[in-house]
């Protein structure tokens, strides 16, 4: 008798411990779908409705790709502190290009790319050639970066109307329509979207992706499987520049030109929608989708709280309690391990 | 002065599933040097942590001049003036503080008030080297930028700097040079002579055991079998055979395969973080050649070296003819290595991925289709290995982690050989392994070397080599001391060589064992 007793017990703790697994996995999916109805019915048309919807995506299309940015070099365990602040000269770079010189916009968008490529040639340098770990490199990187661009625009914003940084007329004097068309629904939504499906496909289905998780997991024996970790590591540094200058982009398109610092402040914020995604679905491990719904989350809420005319000042707050929740939900349950 | 002893009276401790010391009675007395010997496992470290205080969970009765004392934590321990130096030097000492704050430590954290008294600080550490006769020490230096020697020395002016009657170093010589093992045996004759204190020291070395201790005592499966006084008579061999015992473990039928050319053929190398000195080997096809030695012998840092995974600094590795120059463990796998390590967990397998992964990831590519992973080939990759491996998982998808060590080990295996390597290597494969996974791991080194493929298998375990092989290299401090066929090698032989015994020891040996 106590036998099956002690064998339905032990069948109950296994299944809370599964419905406890479950709700910790899919907190971040919960937790949106429970911001959504609760402002649904607070709020009502105003919060549901498509334009909000298309205001929301909108306003975390910027977040979500330097999100995927972060993902993408989190994903074989390394990390870049100056991420945004490379992203601010991925901006002087694009905007420069097209009002300066006056490439075209396409041509703008591949100058803005190569300039990040070449500026990221740096940070692999310290990092994978001089040995410095990832978190030193990049702090220091970041006040190089701040220097480097604000010297190349000559302290002030590239934007129309203003001279360039030696003094020159520039090629061009207004912003076209294709230029701003990048900044604005449905194009910032359809590139946030291009991103995280790329960056998704990558990670899960190419060689290369599956392999940074292998170093993210364990770099030693990873390295002792024959896996080049430096080859690995430096094509993550690559693939991160570019969403990091595609980021750049949207910031310069979507402010119709590149104002000092302009991407530096979403660091913090890009970072925290990679840590709520992390546990999404399980995956233990920072994750394209994952990112999404971060993103999402902090988003909707930031809406949302608007609307209910909550103050803008104290919505920091609000973000930083989100990852903080995020946070006890990967690491309070990590310890019964 | 009286002399204090210590006493262990029908001392036991089991583990899980063993018996880690098994009635022990042990005795030792202020004023002298004894050793304590046995091969790995034999329960030495064991012994040595009870007394230290650190195993607290042990059966029997431990006596202090006669009085009955418990050690249940290493303070009871060191309160009653035993004091315990163990290998792992890093792990006692603050990297980041000076010397005179890391041999004040005890004393600092004791102390009350928010004052550092540097001064004194300094003037009592400097008082405990200058005991030591140590004089290249400045006690400012930080602890990291001493050598390891040194380091050691540090630990020793700690242990003995305030009441220690039994001082117990494990292994102390292992990871030290010619001059400065010289300088430390100084020390341990300054300790018993002057300071009236028991060393107790344990080493692998028995040339070194036979030159400073006065007694010395052997374990075996947990429990001492012998015990004798040094004199000029005693002969390493002696000690030797009482070591190994006459038990051997049940042999594994090896199926002998045809042997070929040479396949894999290295010429003096040397490197592997300074450990390897001088090292010439060769590989045939179809044969399994071992490495025997030690713990801390070099085996690990050699097939490493050889996987490109350490530098080698000197030397030539060629394969089928060809001279390889390998930057990192990439090149080594492009170039037909294969190195199953002896971490499994943290070096064989990734743990955090499943078990369909782990088998494709040393050859991933071949399962890709312009670099996107094909995954019905590499579920099928994984069904296949998981089957004739006998490979027990739920499913393909299970994480690695979930898996028994056994387990673990065969898809650390499995994965070379879907990368269908030339030469493998294997580092203590068997280590935490049970006995059933232990003959399948047997078996599959077997086919591979039937395959017509060069293996190479380190263990300390020789009766495993002995089973396996068709030839034994020995190392021995870094070097190749010895390379025996396994038909005519035995594990007396093989042991003397491991303990830097020399060929005449081993010689009669074998005669007499004829």
């Amino acid at each position: 008798m106590s036998g099956t007793q002690t064998l339905a017990a032990a069948n109950s703790t296994a299944k809370k411990t599964n419905i406890g697994k479950f709700l910790i996995d899919w907190a971040a999916v919960i937790a949106l779908v429970a911001c959504i109805i609760a402002f649904s019915v607070l709020s009502g048309k105003s919060f549901a409705s498509t334009s909000n919807l298309i205001n929301i995506l909108r306003a975390m299309a910027i977040n979500t790709v330097f999100g995927i940015a972060a993902t993408v070099t989190m994903a074989p365990d390394g990390f870049d502190m100056s991420a945004a602040t490379l992203a601010s000269c991925s901006a002087y770079a694009f905007v420069s290009g097209y009002l300066w010189f006056g490439f075209s916009t396409l041509g703008s968008v591949l100058f803005c790319i190569v300039v990040t490529l070449v500026m990221y040639q740096l940070t692999m340098f310290l990092i994978i050639v001089c040995r410095i770990p990832d978190m030193l490199a990049t702090c220091a990187l970041m006040f190089v970066h701040q220097g480097l661009g604000q010297w190349y625009i000559g302290g002030g914003a590239v934007s129309t109307g203003m001279k360039t940084s030696w003094g020159a007329d520039p090629a061009r004097t207004k912003l076209g329509t294709s230029f701003s068309a990048i900044g604005r629904a449905p194009w910032i939504i359809i590139i946030m979207f291009a991103c995280v499906g790329v960056a998704y496909v990558f990670l899960n289905f190419t060689k290369q992706g599956r392999f940074l998780y292998a170093m993210g997991g364990n770099k030693e024996a990873a390295k002792l499987s024959g896996i080049d970790v430096k080859k690995y590591r430096y094509l993550a540094g690559m693939i991160t520049a570019v969403f990091i200058a595609v980021g750049g982009i949207l910031v310069s398109s979507r402010g119709s030109s590149a104002q000092v610092m302009c991407c530096d402040d979403y660091l913090m914020p890009s970072l925290a929608a990679v840590f709520v995604g992390r546990t999404v679905g399980g995956a233990e491990k920072v994750n394209a989708i994952g990112t999404l719904v971060g993103s999402a989350l902090v988003s909707t809420l930031e809406n949302g709280l608007t609307i209910l005319a909550v103050p803008y000042y104290v919505l920091p707050a609000v973000k930083g309690a989100v990852l903080a929740l995020a946070l006890i939900a990967a690491y309070a349950t990590k310890k019964e391990d | 002065m009286d002399k204090k002893t210590l006493e262990t009276k029908n001392v036991s401790i089991e583990f899980p599933g063993v018996k880690a010391l098994d009635d022990v009675n042990f005795k030792v007395s202020t004023g002298e040097i004894r050793a304590v010997i046995g091969a790995n496992g034999a329960g030495k470290s064991t012994l040595m942590k009870v007394l230290a205080g650190a195993n607290p969970t042990y059966t029997g009765d431990v006596f202090l001049n006669g009085n009955k004392v418990e050690l249940r934590s290493p303070v009871d321990a060191k309160k009653l003036g035993i004091q315990i130096v163990y290998q792992e030097v890093d792990s006692a000492l603050v990297p980041t503080l000076s010397v005179a704050e890391n041999i004040m430590i005890n004393e600092l954290v004791m102390s009350k008030g928010v004052r550092m008294p540097w001064k004194q600080v300094r003037e009592e550490a400097r008082k405990a080297l200058a005991r030591l006769d140590i004089n290249d020490i400045d006690v400012r230096t930080l602890i990291q930028n001493l050598t390891l020697a040194q380091k050691q020395m540090v630990l020793i002016a700690r242990a003995v700097r305030v009441n220690c009657n039994f001082l117990i170093l494990d292994e102390p010589t292992a990871p030290l040079s010619t001059a400065e093992t010289e300088k430390l045996f100084e020390i341990v004759t300054r300790l018993r002579d002057t300071e009236q204190i028991a060393v107790i020291f344990i080493s692998h070395r028995l040339d070194e055991i036979l030159r400073i201790c006065e007694k010395y005592t052997v374990m075996r499966n947990g429990k001492i079998v012998g015990e004798a006084d040094i004199t000029p008579k005693t002969t390493t061999k002696e000690i030797v055979e009482m070591m190994l015992g006459r038990s051997f473990e049940e042999t594994f039928q090896k199926t002998p395969c045809p042997i070929g050319d040479d396949i894999l053929k290295v010429e003096h190398l040397s490197g592997g973080n300074g450990k390897l000195h001088d090292i010439s080997l060769h590989v045939r096809k179809g044969e399994i050649v071992g490495i025997a030695g030690l713990v801390g012998a070099g085996k690990s840092e050699l097939l490493k070296t050889l996987f490109a995974a350490y530098k080698m600094t000197e030397g030539k590795i060629t394969l089928n003819g060809k001279e390889l120059k390998m930057r990192n463990p990439a090149d080594a796998v492009k170039e037909g290595l294969a190195l199953v390590p002896e971490e499994r967990r943290k070096e064989g397998v990734l743990v955090n991925e499943t078990v369909s992964f782990n088998l494709s990831a040393a050859n991933l590519g071949d399962f890709c289709v312009a670099s996107f992973v094909d995954r019905r080939k590499v579920r099928d990759n994984a069904k296949k290995y998981v089957d004739s491996l006998e490979i027990k998982t739920p499913t393909i998808n299970q994480k690695v982690r979930n898996l028994s060590g056994g387990n673990q080990q065969k898809v650390a295996v499995g994965k070379w050989l879907a990368a269908n390597s030339e030469v493998y290597m294997f580092d203590e494969p068997t280590k935490g392994v049970d006995v059933g996974a232990k003959k399948d791991i047997f078996r599959l080194i077997n086919d591979i070397a039937a395959r017509g493929k060069g293996v190479i298998y380190a263990s300390c375990e020789n009766s495993e080599l002995l089973s396996l092989t068709d030839r034994i290299y020995v190392m021995y401090s870094g070097r190749i001391v010895a390379e025996l066929e396994t038909k005519e090698a035995n594990d007396n032989r093989v042991m003397n060589f491991s303990v830097g015994g020399t060929e005449d020891d081993s010689r009669k040996e074998t005669v007499k064992a004829n």
